[in-house]
């Protein structure tokens, strides 16, 4: 009787070191998504500070306030299209659309590829959309789009990028 | 009597009219199964919910999977032809009215648009449709539908984000809705078809 007793509990802890043993290796390991590194539930606000941008530029204002009433009349539907920033955000921004105002409705992108796209969905709604034809730099500041372009996360194929535009 | 021959005349042309009746519509409608369109209804995924689910299924925001499938569909009141793109696993399979795209399933690009085409709906496409677009959802951070390729606007002019009542797209949104689509009307945005809930 004594030996069948310490047979079930020399199972039942056996069992359950196991089991925990399995438990911890399991929490430990690396948790990896066969559909590539997670880039998460949000868009990053990522402004690319230092780096060479393309920006796409949907019109300039003299105000933020303007800015921001132009931006909400957009058909872009139920995405995000421009952001609101200051021109002042982007070195060589100005350069390129003169002095016409101090907030612009732009958005960022490190690859042409992205910048294409972005272009060709405003185009297909009607919305103006105008990549600039020289890089910008961006001094931080606002997010203004940044990352939403085909391997937003940086690790892609960035296509066409300058080397002072990676991540 | 003058009635005698007009009442023949009147049942010669009954007799005329109504074979016609009957028949010309089967010759005229439902053109678009008779050129060979059938409902395939293969390999759907299942419809995912919420954000870890969609990325099991369809991949990252923004892959190359989410926009490899194109199309091609008209307005029907402005005339323009619209290009977009979609994710993989919802059509570009081969069938009789769609070329071999190196898609998965017969959802979207023959089923959806079949079924439209074959009930006379067309008229209720209107401008404004995109689908693909690697981009956050409006005045917010998260990744939108768009961005996996599981999310299609349609007649988004006149569907605007923020009416919540749909004069257009409730025409055809049952077409939809039985082929795995979520419509947006529910959040007030009667434009979207997703194929995705609770996200």
């Amino acid at each position: 009787m004594k030996r069948r007793q310490a047979i079930v509990v020399g199972l039942v802890v056996g069992v359950t070191a196991s089991a925990g043993v399995i438990a911890a290796a399991a929490g430990k390991a690396p948790v990896r998504s066969p559909k590539g590194p997670p880039i998460g539930p949000v868009v990053r606000a990522d402004t690319g500070a230092g780096e060479l941008l393309l920006a796409v530029v949907g019109g300039v204002y003299s105000s933020r306030s303007e800015a921001e009433a132009a931006n909400e009349a957009l058909a872009f539907g139920d995405l995000q299209g421009y952001y609101v920033v200051p021109v002042a955000q982007f070195q060589g921004f100005r350069q390129q659309v003169g002095e016409p105002g101090e907030f612009a409705l732009v958005s960022a992108f490190r690859t042409e590829e992205g910048a294409q796209a972005f272009a060709e969905l405003a185009a297909t709604l009607g919305i103006e959309a105008t990549i600039l034809p020289e890089r910008v730099r961006s001094l931080g500041g606002l997010y203004a789009g940044l990352g939403q372009e085909a391997s937003p996360d940086g690790t892609g194929p960035l296509l066409g990028p300058v080397a002072e535009s990676l991540p | 009597m003058r009635t005698g021959p007009h009442r023949s005349g009147g049942l010669r042309f009954l007799s005329t009219a109504i074979p016609i009746a009957v028949v010309l519509p089967l010759i005229v409608a439902f053109h678009w199964s008779r050129l060979g369109w059938r409902d395939g209804h293969v390999n759907y995924p299942s419809r995912p919910s919420g954000y870890t689910q969609i990325v099991n299924r369809f991949g990252q925001p923004c892959n190359a999977e989410a926009r490899a499938i194109s199309m091609s569909w008209t307005a029907a009141d402005n005339g323009v032809t619209y290009s977009f793109r979609f994710h993989r696993k919802l059509g570009g399979l081969p069938t009789a009215m769609v070329s071999d795209k190196g898609g998965k399933s017969t959802n979207l690009d023959n089923d959806v648009y079949g079924h439209i085409q074959n009930a006379h709906l067309q008229p209720y496409i209107k401008h404004g449709i995109y689908g693909y677009a690697c981009r956050a959802k409006r005045n917010s951070n998260e990744w939108s539908t768009h961005a996996f390729g599981i999310a299609i606007d349609v007649s988004s002019a006149e569907e605007y984000m923020g009416k919540c009542t749909s004069t257009v797209n409730k025409n055809h949104a049952s077409i939809w809705q039985n082929h795995g689509w979520y419509w947006g009307l529910a959040f007030c945005d009667p434009m979207h078809f997703q194929y995705a809930t609770n996200y």
